[in-house]
């Protein structure tokens, strides 16, 4: 950081156009391949039939369990995406190029969270359907799609500066679910809840904490990590 | 709870738990004295290897791996 | 370097006099708990254990801090140290937990908020050495673990926050009665005095141990360095 190189543009239009342009490369990369993408679903969609059998799903233990299997499923299949993302950028040496170029590094953060953030946001509107099928229960109501975007925005926060350490160690492959769950409790406790609340159809005072919990976390967490981030990609 | 006159033999838990404690406690001290101790080793054993690299290769002092071990092992 | 400190064995031999005397007052002095019986007295470790495993655990997201500001390895080796013999106590205080919950509560276990946030906690700190494992540039080691340390000591309390929007049965033995609690008690004079001790006697024990820790730090980094220049 702070190379002191004079801007052409101002600082906020070129931060902006770095964030956009490494997600813009991400999407497209993967637009291309759909590697990531594909499995990331697959896995999903075997977690959920993995999760059929383990709890034998009938229609009482459906209602209580819903958004605690979502959840499961979203956050590893969250991991296998984010380990992926990170590993792409590590061994092609795209992370290195993005180093040398001109922009604060934290545009790199932010950027590599919005594509992790749309590849498990993508992930989550299939899933949804296929579930909701499957179960027969509606899952599309506006709070509960609330919540997932509030739980996906903290995990993949949170998830993203993890994987960025994770990939530079030498246990990369097995590390970033170690590292990552422990410290993303708070956000799939209190999504379960809130979801769990709006499946149930309670009254909305009666989960609002979790949701002002989730949005605490986000922000909290975002914040720490734009201000790290420096120190995972120093060289 | 209150009319409970006769107080439960959990003396078997208390001793467990505080054999638990020490046994915890010592052994992280053990493992810290063996590290230490390892250490305190290897550091003899560079320094040794540190004198006879220098004594050997005299004031040109990026000499070859080869010579450091040799003269180590002599 | 080599040789120790006075302070440092005057502080090892005062620990073991303490860790004596506390275990006395624990076992012998202090009165017999009517309720819950013998088992009671394992509370004042489970206390002592506990608050200075918190205690490191808070010092190691300020060492945190610090190192990333300054970029010093001494705050580095500061921090494995606190946070190194933390778990150790941490584990003590989980087991002495358990060991506890079993008479008092008919079950080793419970999903308390308390339990399942020291049981996160103290794996967060698991994968914390996992993590530093697999680096091996001290630099880049000391940067990552700063920043899992920092991550990981922002979101044991958020975690223990969120674990609370449920009930709890965990009692509430400092200030505060809780209805819901089971196995609560209140202290009687003498209890006092072998909990304050313990407390006591703990932090002697932690600031000794941590101390022996750092030292054990400063030598790992003096061999790396003499092994760097000798293989050089």
């Amino acid at each position: 950081m702070a190379n002191g190189q004079p801007n052409a543009q101002p600082p906020s239009g070129n931060f902006i156009k770095a964030v956009s342009a490494v997600v813009w490369k991400d999407l497209q990369a993967e637009f291309r391949s759909r590697e990531l993408f594909s499995a990331m679903l697959v896995f999903s969609l075997l977690i959920i039939l993995i999760f059929n059998f383990a709890l034998e799903l009938d229609v009482e233990t459906r209602r209580s369990v819903t958004s605690g299997v979502l959840w499961a499923t979203f956050a590893f299949a969250g991991t296998l995406g984010l380990n992926r993302s990170m590993a792409i950028e590590k061994d092609r040496g795209c992370l290195d190029g993005l180093l040398l170029a001109p922009v604060d590094r934290s545009a790199i953060y932010f950027g590599k969270v919005i594509s992790n953030l749309a590849f498990m946001l993508i992930v989550e509107i299939i899933v949804l359907p296929v579930y909701s099928v499957l179960y027969n229960i509606n899952l599309f109501q506006p709070g509960l799609l609330m919540v997932i975007l509030l739980g996906s925005i903290g995990y993949v926060g949170v998830g993203t500066l993890l994987s960025t350490m994770s990939v530079q160690t030498r246990t990369r492959d097995i590390l970033l679910p170690i590292l990552l769950f422990p410290v993303v409790v708070p956000v799939l406790l209190a999504a379960v809840k809130a979801s769990n609340g709006f499946l149930e159809g309670l009254e909305l005072s009666e989960f609002l904490l979790p949701i002002n919990l989730l949005i605490a976390y986000d922000i909290i967490f975002i914040a720490v990590a734009f201000m790290v981030f420096d120190n995972v990609v120093e060289e | 709870m209150f009319l409970q006159t006769t107080t439960p033999d959990t003396s078997g838990y208390m001793i467990a738990g505080y054999v638990v404690a020490f046994v915890v406690m010592g052994l992280y001290v053990a493992s810290m004295y063996l590290r230490s101790r390892n250490l305190q080793q290897d550091l003899t054993t560079l320094e040794e290897m540190d004198k006879a690299a220098s004594a050997q290769a005299g004031p040109a002092k990026k000499k070859s791996k080869s010579v450091t071990k040799k003269s180590v092992k002599r | 370097m080599q040789s120790k400190p006075v302070t440092l064995t005057i502080l090892d031999v005062v620990s073991i006099i303490l860790l004596g005397i506390s275990t006395y007052l624990a076992l012998v002095f202090a009165p017999t708990e009517l309720v819950m019986g013998d088992v009671q007295r394992v509370f004042y470790f489970h206390i002592g254990t506990a608050w200075t495993a918190l205690l490191g655990f808070i010092l190691a997201a300020v060492f945190s801090v610090i190192y990333l500001v300054k970029k010093d390895l001494k705050w580095d080796r500061y921090q494995v140290a606190a946070i190194e013999v933390s778990l150790i106590f941490f584990f003590i205080t989980i087991v002495l937990g358990s060991i506890w919950a079993r008479p008092a509560w008919n079950t080793w276990w419970t999903w308390d908020p308390r339990l399942t946030t020291a049981a996160v906690t103290e794996l967060i700190y698991i994968a914390y050495f996992m993590l530093r494992q697999g680096i091996d540039d001290p630099d880049r080691r000391a940067r990552f673990g700063a920043v899992y340390a920092l991550v990981g000591g922002l979101s044991a309390p958020i975690t223990f926050f969120a674990i609370r929007l449920f009930r709890t049965i965990h009692p509430v033995v400092i200030g505060g009665a809780n209805a819901e609690a089971e196995g609560g008690f209140s202290m009687t004079a003498d209890m006092r005095v072998a909990f304050f001790f313990a407390l006591f006697t703990f932090t002697i024990i932690f600031i000794d141990l941590f101390w022996n820790r750092i030292r054990l730090g400063d030598l790992q980094e003096k061999v790396e360095q003499l092994k760097l220049k000798v293989t050089m």
